[in-house]
């Protein structure tokens, strides 16, 4: 029978925004039960506008909120803590996206969580992690992307830096999930308890690692834009259609004969100043000015494929209608067709890899209402009457 | 070498057969969190130990395989001998977790089909991460970062903002390095750990990952914008207001989303008048008119420079950061006080500094397990303890 690889792991999901809920949405794909807990007062950002972004009012879908169920609990109240903590007691998992020391003013920080679960795994996401000068600060994406030295390093040679956006909240997302199994695993062997502090500035400087090494030696790393130190040709071309970019990569010297081989320019295969790799690097701009007269009048999508045929990197610049189009991510799962009674069909990022044996892995329900599964956690699970609950509500503990 | 215990994957055996930054990635997070990872080498060497960026001015060791063989081991194993099949047999004969991105067309002739290892290894989880996967229409198709930045539909937004507003004619720009490539090799490294996890129920299993699928799933937002009935263009992906702004002495970047934000930056700004305007007070109304409040803070900003503009930001709990460049990263004052950085030893003998690791187990605080490995250390070892006996 088929299942999910993390089936029977079940997360309290504390966090917000992008970063935190990516992490715990893929956890959730690959089978672990993600508890979102929520409040009518702090709803999470996709439940409201989100004007700077150009968005005038709330999200029908939000990727990394699907799969989720959903709590409300007023965090301000005594008592939504003490029921907070005992939904951790039943969980393997606590993961939170505040900003540095809220958790702790909560009275819900790491000791008091572990008291309450011995060998809890808490994951704190936040943009500059729990401790050291800049820790309070505050941040998203582009200040990640600022801080840690990804931004700087990308962008045209002679222009600003460039704004990371929302894939730079997701890999921090995508790496706070990872070191939570390797916790998991951890625990498993030792019974330990963990704390996993994850800063997402520090995420952004892993994308720079090698050019913090180079700085380390004293030297000052080249921002590449679209070139590439060891591959020519390499970039972004024109085609017959503006704005539909074509991408070339040649790794070496083969490549580059299948590449002058589709062009057909029997001159260029000898060419010697398109020899070596060094040689086509030193005259990038006689190779550029080949391949940007070449691609004039073709087609783009054609031209990968012939490339491909002939064994060289290329791929169009997509757009998203491209991505949702392509039968390659649609065999793979990687983009499915979602829907419910209140979304219409759309198109959604699946499963995030392909597992022989624990196949069940992806997105099983879209994006909870608000407080939609309390009769599940705080009936089933923690064992409140409707009566207590009731109650709670009255009181504005459940909120 | 001492292993230590009490590392979150200590005990963990993985076997790594790498030319790509994916894949290598993949096994770096492992080590780091303390598995032993072997990298299986061809003969000469990984491709990688000669990709660029090179130290010492393009002459050296290559920058990029020092970040990413920290902590690892090596042994030369040549797939296509039979010495070498045997020699691969008994590495994964005790490993747990086999990560490798050999393509298609070369899997059978390097012994490594999903089918021949499920059956001789049926306790083992084989992952493999290629730029478009092992399955599907495309799994045969080549791709380095910058095809598959641009596969994932990630490229074709960038650059957005001001560096679209220079230059809104050039072509889209790729992030710096290997960003899809990372992407990848995190969804390698979670898939491994995944699988792993379910080895108690289901035993080992096959892992099929895609370098395209995990960038595409870093950018999911952009899908979900179609769903919403937008096709998202670098023109205009952008924040309504805030940004990337340069200043006296570099740039920083501004982003408020909250209304106390917004009221933060008025008073950073100075109080001026045409921000107290009361239809500004409305945030829908402040991104209607972005571009006017843009013009406005620009003008504010050169004349200023980034220490003062961040440390009075964060005071009246504005966020903004300075883009800073690696050498200010390396030497910054958060990264020291958290041990961002450590010492490490080269394959050739000298010394660097490398970024341990992007998050920290608190409870059992994570250290690079060796520097460097030499080329075939592994078994120049096992020679001299035999020698030695």
């Amino acid at each position: 029978m088929s299942r999910a690889p993390l089936a029977g792991v079940r997360i309290a999901d504390f966090t917000i925004h992008a970063a935190g809920p990516f992490g715990t949405h893929l956890l959730s794909q690959l089978g672990a039960e993600c508890i979102k807990i929520e409040s009518k007062t702090r709803p999470d950002a996709f439940r409201k506008p989100h004007a700077v972004y150009g968005r005038m009012t709330a999200a029908t879908f939000d990727q990394v909120a699907s799969n989720k169920l959903s709590v409300r609990l007023n965090l301000k109240q005594p008592e939504a803590i003490e029921l907070a903590k005992r939904l951790v007691s039943v969980s393997d998992v606590a993961a939170q996206s505040f900003r540095a020391g809220v958790m702790d003013r909560l009275g819900l920080g790491f000791d008091e969580l572990r008291k309450a679960k011995p060998d809890i795994i808490l994951l704190s996401l936040s943009s500059c992690g729990q401790t050291g000068p800049d820790s309070h600060f505050a941040g998203y994406a582009p200040l990640f992307g600022a801080w840690g030295g990804l931004g700087a390093m990308s962008g045209y040679g002679d222009g600003p830096p460039v704004e990371m956006r929302h894939v730079m909240d997701h890999t921090a997302g995508m790496h706070s999930a990872m070191a939570v199994v390797a916790a998991l695993h951890q625990r498993r062997r030792t019974g330990q308890a963990q704390h996993i502090d994850l800063a997402a500035r520090e995420i952004s400087s892993a994308m720079i690692g090698d050019a913090l090494v180079q700085a380390s030696r004293g030297e000052t790393p080249a921002r590449t834009g679209n070139g590439d130190l060891a591959m020519a040709p390499h970039g972004v071309y024109t085609t017959s259609v503006p704005d539909r970019w074509l991408t070339i990569a040649v790794r070496n010297d083969q490549e580059w004969q299948a590449l002058v081989g589709v062009i057909g320019k029997g001159g260029a295969a000898t060419d010697p100043r398109f020899a070596t790799v060094e040689a086509r690097r030193r005259h990038q701009p006689e190779l550029d000015a080949l391949l940007d007269q070449w691609l004039a009048d073709r087609d783009a999508d054609a031209t990968a494929e012939r490339l491909q045929q002939a064994g060289v990197a290329a791929h169009v610049s997509w757009n998203m209608q491209d991505i949702a189009d392509d039968p390659h991510l649609r065999a793979r799962g990687a983009v499915v067709e979602v829907s419910d009674p209140n979304i219409p069909h759309r198109p959604v990022v699946g499963a995030p890899a392909r597992f022989t044996k624990t196949q069940d892995v992806g997105i099983r329900r879209l994006t909870p209402a608000l407080g939609q599964d309390e009769d599940y956690v705080f009936g089933e699970l923690l064992g409140l009457s409707s009566a207590q609950r009731a109650d709670l509500e009255e009181r504005e503990v459940i909120l | 070498m001492q292993e230590d215990t009490s590392l979150p994957l200590s005990g963990c055996r993985v076997i790594e057969r790498s030319r790509t930054v994916a894949a290598a990635y993949a096994g770096r997070l492992l080590a780091t969190m303390g598995a032993t990872v072997v990298m299986l080498e061809p003969e000469g060497g990984s491709p990688l130990r000669k990709a660029p960026p090179l130290l010492d001015g393009g002459k050296g060791e290559s920058a990029l395989f020092a970040y990413l063989a920290a902590g690892k081991r090596s042994l030369v194993c040549d797939l296509a001998s039979a010495e070498g099949q045997a020699l691969l047999d008994r590495e994964l004969e005790r490993a747990d977790i086999l990560i490798e991105d050999v393509p298609l067309k070369a899997r059978a002739a390097e012994g490594l089909t999903q089918e021949a290892i499920a059956e001789r290894f049926p306790a083992l989880v084989h992952v493999s991460v290629r730029p478009f996967g092992a399955s599907g229409p495309k799994a045969d198709w080549a791709g380095a970062e910058v095809n598959l930045v641009h596969a994932s539909g990630e490229g074709f937004l960038l650059p957005n903002g001001l560096s679209y507003e220079l230059f809104p004619d050039r072509a889209p720009l790729k992030i710096y390095g290997h960003f899809a490539s990372y992407q990848g090799g995190c969804m390698a490294a979670l898939s491994a750990l995944s699988a792993w996890w379910a080895v108690p129920d289901v035993g080992g299993q096959y892992v099929d990952v895609s370098v395209q699928d995990a960038m595409l799933a870093t950018g999911a937002f952009a899908l979900q914008r179609l769903g919403d009935g937008s096709l998202e263009h670098r023109a205009t992906r952008r924040f309504r207001y805030g940004g990337v702004f340069e200043v006296k002495d570099g740039f920083i970047e501004l982003l408020t989303l909250e209304n106390r934000q917004w009221d933060g930056l008025v008073k950073l700004l100075g109080d001026p008048g045409w921000a107290h305007e009361e239809a500004l007070q409305d945030p829908l109304e402040r991104s209607r008119r972005g571009d006017e409040i843009n013009h406005h803070i620009r003008a504010w900003m050169i004349q200023h420079e980034a220490e003062e503009i961040v440390s009075r930001a964060q005071e009246l709990g504005v966020p903004v950061g300075k883009y800073r460049t690696p050498e200010e990263v390396l030497q910054g004052s958060q990264e020291r006080a958290r041990g961002l950085f450590v010492p490490l030893e080269l394959a050739d003998g000298s010394e660097a500094e490398v970024l341990l690791a992007p998050f920290q187990f608190r409870e059992t605080p994570l250290h690079l397990n060796g520097g460097v490995p030499a080329l075939n250390e592994m078994a120049r070892e096992a020679r001299e303890q035999e020698a030695a006996a």
